[in-house]
């Protein structure tokens, strides 16, 4: 399973995560406390279920845990787990081509 | 000050003076061990309390007998003189702690069988909790499918300080069977079953005992959260009985703090625990946390942000009784007020005869 890796884009750092069947890229930066969350972890998670239930660990390679604390992100959405509403890491269109990891990044030009 | 009408008391002490009351309650069998033993009541605490029995001193009644044994004088000196429409009674006996299970059993049947027989027909303002053992669930859950059928009794009866948190589950059937009577869970302060008192081992006085009570309370609502219970079982709601309640905002915070972190670990949770918190629990005033600013109260309750939370209770006869009138400083305000002393319970504990 792929790791986060740390990449630079037009002075952006991105923290971008190769899996055989996709790509994910986000902003570098958890929102919590601004942790690098290429330092984490691209994993899965424990599926709701009611206690007793067996646990399913699901969304394997879609989750990206934060190193510090733990929050976990599903790079699908860029949406925490938790309160999905008001926290989220940007995130960018990515893909492969011809071998290459293309991510998609609005430039905003510059006023002056 | 003038006292207040139709106050609704959470929880109030009713006491068995011997184990010679609980007799005509037992089968043949455990009456004759019983007095061939000189077995005594199981007692709930561990540390001498200053005061005998906890009790105010003026709560002996004159025709001798334990604090709380005499319904006439108690309903002379607590419902008459405070204008109590209701009052929930809360045996305190030490059932979880005999050791025989059969005999534990027999025992909670017996307290239970004596509080209808003894209270309910005394005065119908008397209410109770069911008396559980909480070493043996199975037995104590069909007791409550028992007990409950007769709707004076309107809560189940735990001790905070268990042989182990409430939330694990091996406790399933208790909070089973109170769903099923559609009864809410009591946590009420005390018990212990050989874990020593605090998390951090024995202490030396009441004062500590009783000061540090609170962790025992946070012990069994993280267990009772974090296990699921309220996710396996939705109608389950528990009462926090003489634990306080101005420690949860800080536990709420810390809790969901963690979960943010640690929710993998209990998939079972898809909300943030202050939410099941708010919804599933209520908590007694008594022994109201009395701030240097009573105003600080009001800054509590807006950060437990929910006024069905708190239930008025003297905890009648015990020393530390809050009384009516004077408990529930005047900062906060009228209709919060006619809330905790009364509103509140009416609905966590739907009285049937109010």
């Amino acid at each position: 399973m792929g790791e986060p890796r740390r990449v630079m884009v037009n002075g952006r750092a991105l923290a971008v995560v190769r899996q055989p069947n996709a790509i994910y890229a986000a902003r570098d930066i958890c929102p919590h406390q601004g942790a690098r969350l290429s330092d984490g972890h691209a994993t899965g998670t424990a599926l709701p279920c009611l206690p007793g239930e067996e646990i399913v660990f699901g969304k394997i390679g879609e989750i990206l845990v934060c190193p510090w604390h733990g929050w976990e992100y599903d790079l699908r959405t860029g949406r925490a787990l938790i309160n999905p509403d008001k926290i989220r890491i940007r995130t960018y269109p990515a893909r492969i081509e011809n071998g290459r990891a293309l991510v998609e990044m609005r430039v905003v030009p510059k006023r002056d | 000050m003038k006292t207040q009408t139709g106050v609704i008391d959470a929880d109030a002490h009713n006491y068995i003076n011997s184990m010679e009351d609980l007799l005509p309650y037992l089968s043949e069998r455990w009456r004759t061990y019983v007095r061939s033993s000189g077995m005594q009541m199981p007692p709930v605490s561990h540390l001498p309390k200053l005061y005998e029995l906890a009790a105010r001193r003026d709560a002996w009644p004159p025709g001798g007998g334990k604090p709380g044994s005499d319904p006439d004088f108690m309903r002379e000196q607590l419902l008459d003189a405070w204008q109590i429409d209701a009052a929930v009674l809360n045996p305190l006996v030490g059932v979880s702690g005999i050791r025989n299970l059969d005999l534990a059993n027999a025992v909670m049947r017996a307290v239970n069988e004596w509080v209808e027989d003894v209270w309910f027909s005394a005065d119908e303002r008397w209410h109770a909790s069911i008396t559980v053992n909480a070493y043996d669930a199975e037995a104590s859950a069909a007791e409550i499918r028992r007990a409950a059928q007769n709707r004076r009794f309107n809560q189940v009866l735990l001790l905070v300080r268990s042989h182990a948190p409430y939330g694990r589950r091996e406790f399933r059937p208790i909070f089973e069977a109170a769903a099923d009577m559609d009864i809410p869970v009591g946590i009420h302060f005390g018990g212990g079953t050989g874990n020593p008192i605090t998390a951090a081992g024995w202490p030396s006085y009441y004062i500590e005992d009783h000061t540090g009570m609170t962790q025992a309370f946070e012990a069994q609502l993280i267990s009772l959260v974090c296990e699921g219970v309220f996710q396996s079982m939705p109608s389950t709601r528990v009462c926090l009985i003489e634990g306080g309640f101005a420690w949860l905002p800080a536990l709420m915070w810390r809790l969901d703090k963690n979960y943010r972190g640690l929710r993998s670990e209990v998939p079972w949770l898809t909300e943030f625990p202050s939410e099941i918190i708010r919804r599933h629990f209520a908590a007694t005033t008594q022994p109201m946390e009395e701030p240097e600013d009573p105003a600080y109260l009001l800054d509590i309750f807006k950060m437990l942000d929910c006024d069905r939370f708190l239930l008025f209770a003297t905890d009648y006869p015990h020393w530390d009784f809050d009384a009516p009138d004077k408990a529930i400083p005047s900062v906060v305000p009228d209709d919060l007020r006619q809330k905790i002393m009364r509103g509140n319970a009416l609905k966590f504990y739907a009285f049937q005869n109010l």
